[in-house]
C-alpha cells in the first residue's frame, strides 16, 4: 500500500502518533503478509525462510501478541524449532549443517514459548560450549610473538562469541549471546553460563572505542582509533544494561544520543531508539522519523529492519526482559 | 545466467585494459564511460547486469567508497548499451546497516530510487557453491543468488591500498558478495581461511566479467577505511579483473607480482604480465601516481629511481 494512503486511512481511525500509525498501517501488515508457507520469513517478501529474519519477525509478533496473530506465531515457532540442528544450534540458512550466532536469537525468541524449553536449553548449552579460537592460550602465545598485538591491541584473554564457530570474538554476536543468557530462566542455563557472561562482558568493555560506542570489534587498528557505529553500539549497550552506572555505558550512551541526528538508516534509527529507551533515556522529538526513511527506500524491503521498526515503536519491550511462557 | 566455467590464464586470450583520465566527479562521466565501453564491443542486449561497487562504510565525505557519480554513470551506460536491467549490489563487511551506507554517500541522489534497484547482498537469498580452486581451506561458500544469477557482473572498486591484503581492487572487492547473513560483519571466516587465498576462491566461484575502477580519488596508506585520500585522476576498465588490477598497481607505483593474491591470480584467473595485456587509452607512465603503503607492504612499492 502507498505510504501516504496508508497513513491517511490509519490516522482517520486511530488516535496515535504518526510513528505508531505508520507501524500499524504499514510495517505490521507487511510482516504478516511476508510469512512464507513453511512458517518462516526471508529477509525480503517472497525470499527463502531464514532463521535470523524469522526470529525478528516473530519477536515482533510475540511482543505485541494480538488476537489476529496466534496462527502466524505458532507457525513461526514451528519453523524455528524444526530448524534447530541436533547439536542444539541453529544455522543461518536451513540448508547449512553448522550452527552459528543466530542460535542466540532463536533462544531469545523461543524462551517466550513454554513448549520450547528443551530447545532453548540445548541452544544455550551449545552457546556455552562454543569458544572462539583466537583466544586459546596457544593462539595468545603466538600472538605475543607476532606483530598482531601492536597492530590491533586487545585483551584476548577476554572471550566472547564469534559469528561462526571457532573464529574470533566480535561485538554483535557476543551481545546477542549475552542477551540470550540474560533473558532465559536460570534452570535452563548451563553451569558455564556465569563464567561466560563475565568474560564476555569484559570483552565488550575491552573492545569499546576510545570515545565510547562500539564498532564490529576493532577499537584501534595501526594506532588509529576505530569509529563507533550505531548498530553494534546499541546491541552492546543492551547486553550491558545491568551496569548502567559504569562510565563506559554512560560514555557510549552519550555518543549514541549525540549521533541520533546523523543516523542515515532505518535499522540504526530503530535500534538506537530501543536502546536509549531501555536505559530510560527520552527519545528526542527532533529525531528523524522512521516513516521518512521508509518513504525514501522502503527500508530496502528488508523484513528485519521492518521488524526492528515495529519493536522500536512498541511500548511493551517484553522481549528485552526475562519472559518465559508468554506464548500459550 | 553467466558461464561459471573456470578457464586458467594460459588458455585465455590477451586482455584489454583501458585507462582514461578523469580529474573530478563533476565532469560528464557517463559520456566518458560510454565512449570507453564501446571500444570493448560488449554485447549487452537484454542482459541483466549487476554493478558491484565497493561500499565499506559510512562515508559522507566520499573518500572510502566507490563514488556514486561513477556508479550512476556506469548504470546509465549499460542501459544505453541495451541491458534490460542494471542492478547495484553490495554486502558491506563492517556495518550491517547497508541503507545507512548508501544514504551517507548520497547514492540515491545520483541514481534515483533504490528500493527496487539496489540489492543488499548481505541479506540476499543464497545458494551453496562448491569451490573449484581450494586455494583456501574453505570447501564451499553460500553466495547470493543475485550475484550468481545475473548475466553480467561488474566489479567497481575504488583504487585503494589495504592494510591486510596490500591493495583492494576488483578482485578483493568481490569479498563484498559473501553474505554477512551467513558469515557475519565482518566476514571473519574469510580471514581465518586466509585473505589472499579466499580472494582467489571467491573470484574463481564468481569471476567478474568486467571491472571499472574509480581512481579519480583513491586512498593510500592505512586503507581501506582509515587511509589518506589520494587524487589519481583516472578510471581503469577492462574485461579481465586480474589485468585491470595489475594495471592499477602499476598506476599506483606498486609491483603487482608482489601482491600475494594477484601473483597467484595471474596463473588462475587472468593475465598479470604486461605482454598479455593490451593497454588502451592513456599510458600507464603518463598517469602513474605513487601510493604510500604501510611498512608491512614496503616490498610491493617500486623503487623511486624507476627500477623494479
Amino acid at each position: 500500500m502507498d505510504l501516504a494512503v496508508a497513513l491517511r486511512l490509519a490516522s482517520d481511525s486511530m488516535e496515535a502518533s504518526p510513528e505508531t500509525i505508520f507501524v500499524e498501517a504499514v510495517c505490521r501488515p507487511y510482516l504478516l503478509n511476508a510469512q512464507n508457507a513453511d512458517g518462516g520469513w526471508g529477509f525480503h517478501p517472497g525470499s527463502q525462510s531464514r532463521v535470523e529474519s524469522t526470529c525478528w519477525a516473530l519477536q515482533t509478533l510475540v511482543d505485541s501478541f494480538s488476537p489476529e496473530t496466534p496462527q502466524s506465531v505458532t507457525r513461526g515457532l514451528q519453523f524455528l524449532r524444526a530448524a534447530q540442528l541436533p547439536d542444539g544450534s541453529w544455522p543461518s540458512t536451513p540448508e547449512e549443517k553448522v550452527g552459528c550466532w543466530v542460535t542466540s536469537l532463536a533462544c531469545c525468541v523461543l524462551v517466550a514459548d513454554k513448549h520450547s524449553s528443551k530447545a532453548v536449553a540445548a541452544g544455550l548449552r551449545w552457546l556455552c560450549r562454543d569458544w572462539p579460537q583466537d583466544s586459546t592460550p596457544w593462539r595468545r602465545f603466538l600472538a605475543r610473538l607476532s606483530s598482531q598485538e601492536q597492530v590491533a591491541p586487545m585483551n584476548n584473554a577476554l572471550r566472547g562469541w564469534g559469528w561462526t564457530p571457532r573464529t574470533s570474538s566480535w561485538v554483535e554476536p557476543t551481545s546477542f549471546a549475552l542477551l540470550a543468557l540474560r533473558q532465559c530462566r536460570e534452570d535452563l542455563l548451563p553451569p558455564a553460563a556465569m563464567r561466560r557472561r563475565k568474560l564476555a562482558e569484559g570483552m565488550l568493555y575491552d573492545r569499546m572505542c576510545p570515545g565510547g560506542g562500539w564498532n564490529c570489534g576493532n577499537p584501534r587498528v595501526y594506532g588509529v582509533a576505530g569509529e563507533p557505529l550505531v548498530v553494534p553500539t546499541a546491541w552492546a549497550l543492551l547486553a550491558l544494561r545491568d551496569h548502567p552506572e559504569r562510565p563506559e555505558n554512560r560514555m557510549s550512551l552519550a555518543w549514541l544520543e549525540n549521533n541520533i541526528r546523523n543516523i542515515y538508516g532505518a535499522g540504526s534509527l530503530a535500534l538506537a531508539r530501543i536502546c536509549l529507551e531501555a536505559y530510560a533515556r527520552g527519545w528526542p522529538a527532533s529525531a528523524p522519523a522512521l516513516h521518512d526513511f521508509y518513504r525514501e527506500n522502503e527500508f530496502l524491503q528488508n523484513i528485519q529492519v521492518t521488524a526492528w521498526a515495529c519493536l522500536a515503536s512498541s511500548a511493551r519491550r517484553h522481549w528485552l526482559t526475562a519472559a518465559a511462557g508468554r506464548v500459550a | 545466467m553467466r558461464d561459471r566455467t573456470l578457464i586458467p590464464s594460459f588458455q585465455r586470450p590477451p586482455s584489454n585494459v583501458m585507462i582514461r583520465r578523469a580529474t573530478n566527479y563533476e565532469q560528464d562521466l557517463a559520456s566518458l564511460l560510454y565512449e570507453s565501453l564501446c571500444e570493448f564491443s560488449l554485447s549487452m542486449k537484454r542482459k541483466t547486469v549487476l554493478l558491484k561497487p565497493n561500499l565499506v562504510g559510512l562515508d559522507p565525505l566520499g573518500v572510502m567508497n566507490t563514488h556514486p557519480a561513477v556508479i550512476a554513470a556506469a548504470r546509465e551506460c549499460f542501459l544505453r548499451l541495451g541491458a534490460s536491467q542494471v542492478l547495484i549490489g553490495d554486502g558491506p563487511a563492517m556495518d550491517r546497516d547497508t541503507e545507512a551506507i548508501i544514504e551517507s554517500v548520497r547514492l540515491r541522489e545520483y541514481t534515483g530510487p533504490l528500493a527496487h534497484t539496489f540489492v543488499d547482498l548481505n541479506v540476499d537469498d543464497v545458494e551453496r557453491v562448491r569451490l573449484k580452486t581450494h586455494a583456501s581451506r574453505l570447501q564451499e561458500l553460500y553466495l547470493p543468488k543475485t550475484a550468481l544469477g545475473v548475466d553480467f557482473l561488474v566489479s567497481m572498486p575504488k583504487l585503494k591500498t589495504h592494510h591486510w591484503a596490500g591493495v583492494t581492487l576488483s578482485l578483493k572487492n568481490m569479498f563484498g558478495i559473501v553474505p554477512g547473513s551467513c558469515y557475519g560483519w565482518p566476514k571473519n571466516v574469510l580471514h581465518w581461511a586466509g585473505i589472499d587465498r579466499a580472494i582467489l576462491d571467491i573470484n574463481a566461484a564468481a569471476r567478474p566479467d568486467f571491472a571499472i575502477v574509480d581512481g579519480i580519488v583513491g586512498m593510500e596508506g592505512n586503507g581501506p577505511i582509515q587511509g589518506t585520500p589520494k587524487s589519481s585522476g583516472v578510471l581503469v576498465f577492462g574485461n579481465d579483473p586480474v589485468a585491470v588490477d595489475a594495471t592499477c598497481c602499476r598506476v599506483m607505483g606498486l609491483i603487482p607480482e608482489r601482491v600475494k593474491y594477484l601473483h597467484r591470480a595471474g596463473t588462475l584467473l587472468g593475465h598479470l604480465k604486461p605482454e598479455k595485456i593490451q593497454q588502451l587509452g592513456d599510458d600507464i607512465g603518463g598517469v602513474r601516481t605513487p601510493f604510500a603503503v604501510l611498512e608491512t607492504f614496503r616490498t610491493m612499492a617500486e623503487k623511486t629511481d624507476g627500477l623494479e
